[in-house]
């Protein structure tokens, strides 16, 4: 076969050229590698953003009103004083809700003697262990006398409780928020580091009321989780809620919320918009990557061809054609690009491999851009070689043999 | 019937707005079994003459009939095959592909052959081992003296039992040791029945040939004509 013998002249031109050959492959090989990398990261960061929505503790009869207003996790304003402890008492009298849990939340120095830690310290109800269905791996859960009592006790996640006392015995011992001594009565089951790196277990839970008094010195709630019977009255209540705390927080008919919601429907596309976004930005970093590779295999050839013209002129000499000539350029690009997208996709790997190995970045290997690249590789080569080849196929043959 | 037929050949070129005519209708029949020298001063238009002749360049104006086709009018495609099958070249820079091993750069031409013959190989060698080159086979033209690398051109054209040989200039870049050599072997060629044209500004050269053809401003100056004794002198 005529194209097969083209293919063969064309390993050989690679292989007489290999400096122009070295230059070509490297040109797409960074190309590609930078295209691996950004997907591995972009996989990466989803991941991510999933596992820590994974985390909220949401299920899918529950949603969170955040005061403030705004949209999921983005507020437009910060420290919104209009949701009080009266607005989770009235959404609690609502028919089709089970549980309500405010929160009040602040991170915080831990202190035990010499040990310290920085964690998120929440006041919440006991009824969040509810909510949450978190099981305590020693002592207790705060209980409803803890609360009404405003006592100084605290729950704490296994990460704290690690730091602060290196495995020894926690239960009864004190511990200290900013200026005053708590209690430890229980110790949260551990959960575990999720697979980005998220850490669930750093937390930990005092009694709301005393978290009023003594840590934050308002009344104010930073949210009220609401748990509904079934979650297919998630929408209807989410209504209900919207009304009643507009009413409590007199706001006009043309007033925005001063809180907002989030739910798992409303996570969920949240994910899809961010994902969605972070495609359009793969694509564009790759395009403009694989594009500069394209346009070095562009150059090159063309310099290589003007390297190559009475060899050109040698092949039409004894009976190549102008197809010939075409596709035995059109194989070396094909070929180096392939090759090239080979070496980037390793190189890729091994530095994707790198930043996950060495906490840079979150990074999460898959099969994609061993696929992407074979097909980008193969149209770069024929996308960025035609022009070349047609260029080398219409030299004069009489022209290229007496050029020296 | 001639094997080569021009009739009233014009050739020129066009270069930033001016015309240079290099032949000026050229009338030329060159029979089987010839050997015919063209000489001539450089410049004189004896290149372009010899790029027609094998179908590099095409006339601007002008019949050629090479072995009864004219192939003034063919496309690439077929004028391409007519290089391949019919002609085989030789050159005063010999032209090898440079890297790759005698062998090879003497089946060059059985790459773009309609049917490549089983046997390429045994013939590359058999050719190579007649111009007395059995024991430079893998030999890079890198590798080899300027004599050895005109043989290996010489089996090159060669390869694909063409009727014509056209040389250009073939002794022009060997001492007169290798230049006789080779000549030789153009001799014995034409006895095998090969028609040769060797283009030269060598008269010496072109004493070789039977016929001897002398272009002067893109025009034949004189020609000696078909009959004439090989290897005497007179001119």
């Amino acid at each position: 076969m005529r194209i097969f013998k083209n293919l063969g002249q064309a390993l050989r031109g690679l292989r007489l050229n290999r400096g122009n050959t070295v230059l070509m492959t490297l040109g797409v090989m960074i190309g590609i590698a930078s295209l691996t990398v950004i997907v591995a990261i972009g996989d990466g960061i989803k991941i991510k953003v999933l596992s820590r929505i994974a985390n909220m503790g949401f299920g899918p009869e529950s949603f969170s009103v955040i005061a403030g207003a705004g949209r999921m996790f983005f507020a437009r304003s910060q420290n919104t004083t209009s949701m009080t402890l009266e607005d989770a008492e009235d959404l609690l009298a609502l028919p089709t809700v089970r549980l309500v849990v405010p929160r009040q939340r602040k991170r915080l120095q831990i202190i035990n003697k010499k040990e310290f830690t920085s964690t998120r310290v929440y006041g919440v109800t006991p009824d969040w262990q509810l909510a949450r269905g978190w099981k305590m791996a020693d002592g207790n859960f705060l209980s409803d006398g803890d609360l009404d009592r405003s006592k100084r006790v605290v729950v704490l996640g296994a990460t704290p409780a690690r730091k602060l006392f290196k495995g020894k015995e926690s239960i009864g011992k004190m511990v200290r928020l900013q200026n005053n001594y708590y209690e430890v009565i229980g110790l949260l089951e551990e959960k575990g580091l999720t697979e980005s790196g998220y850490d669930p277990d750093d937390r930990a839970l005092i009694p709301l009321t005393t978290s009023m008094s003594r840590l934050t010195h308002q009344t104010y709630l930073h949210s009220i989780k609401v748990v509904t019977l079934d979650a297919s009255q998630v929408p209807e209540t989410m209504e209900t809620v919207r009304q009643v705390l507009r009413r409590n927080h007199n706001l006009s008919v043309i007033a925005d919320d001063d809180f907002r919601f989030i739910t798992p429907e409303g996570i969920m596309q949240w994910v899809t918009e961010s994902e969605q976004a972070l495609n359009r930005m793969l694509i564009l970093i790759s395009t403009v990557s694989l594009l500069v590779g394209g346009i070095v295999i562009m150059n090159i050839l063309l310099v290589s061809i003007r390297e190559r013209v009475r060899e050109i002129g040698i092949r039409r000499c004894f009976g190549a054609r102008r197809s010939d000539i075409t596709f035995q350029f059109l194989f070396e690009s094909v070929l180096v690009s392939l090759l090239g997208g080979l070496m980037g996709v390793v190189l890729g790997l091994t530095i994707s491999f790198g930043l996950k190995r060495f906490d840079v970045l979150p990074t999460h290997i898959t099969l994609e851009p061993f696929i992407l690249s074979f097909a980008f590789c193969t149209l770069i080569g024929l996308v960025f070689g035609i022009h070349p080849a047609r260029k080398a196929a219409f030299l004069s043959p009489e022209e290229s043999i007496r050029s020296q | 019937m001639n094997l080569i037929e021009m009739n009233s050949i014009c050739k020129s070129y066009r270069n930033i707005g001016f015309e240079t005519q290099v032949l000026n209708n050229v009338t030329l029949h060159i029979g089987e079994g010839d050997y015919v020298s063209i000489i001539g001063p450089s410049g004189a238009g004896k290149s372009t003459l010899m790029a027609i002749m094998g179908c590099l360049a095409q006339p601007t104006s002008g019949e050629y009939i090479l072995d009864g086709e004219e192939v003034g009018k063919l496309n690439d495609r077929k004028l391409s095959r007519v290089r391949n099958e019919k002609i085989g070249f030789v050159f005063q820079a010999f032209h090898l592909l440079p890297g790759v091993t005698a062998l090879e750069n003497v089946t060059l031409p059985l790459v773009y052959a309609k049917q490549t013959p089983g046997n390429a190989k045994e013939r590359a060698r058999e050719l190579l081992a007649k111009v007395g080159l059995e024991h430079r086979l893998h030999h890079t033209p890198g590798q080899l003296s300027g004599g050895e690398q005109q043989r290996v051109t010489i089996a090159r054209s060669l390869i694909n039992d063409p009727r014509i040989i056209l040389a250009d200039e073939p002794t022009g870049n060997l001492d007169s040791k290798n230049g006789i050599e080779t000549m030789k072997t153009f001799d014995n060629l034409v006895k095998e029945g090969k028609t040769i044209v060797l283009i030269t500004h060598d008269s010496e050269v072109a004493q070789h040939a039977g016929r001897i053809i002398s272009i002067l401003d893109g025009q034949i100056d004189s020609d000696s004509g078909v009959h004439r004794e090989r290897n005497t002198l007179s001119l």
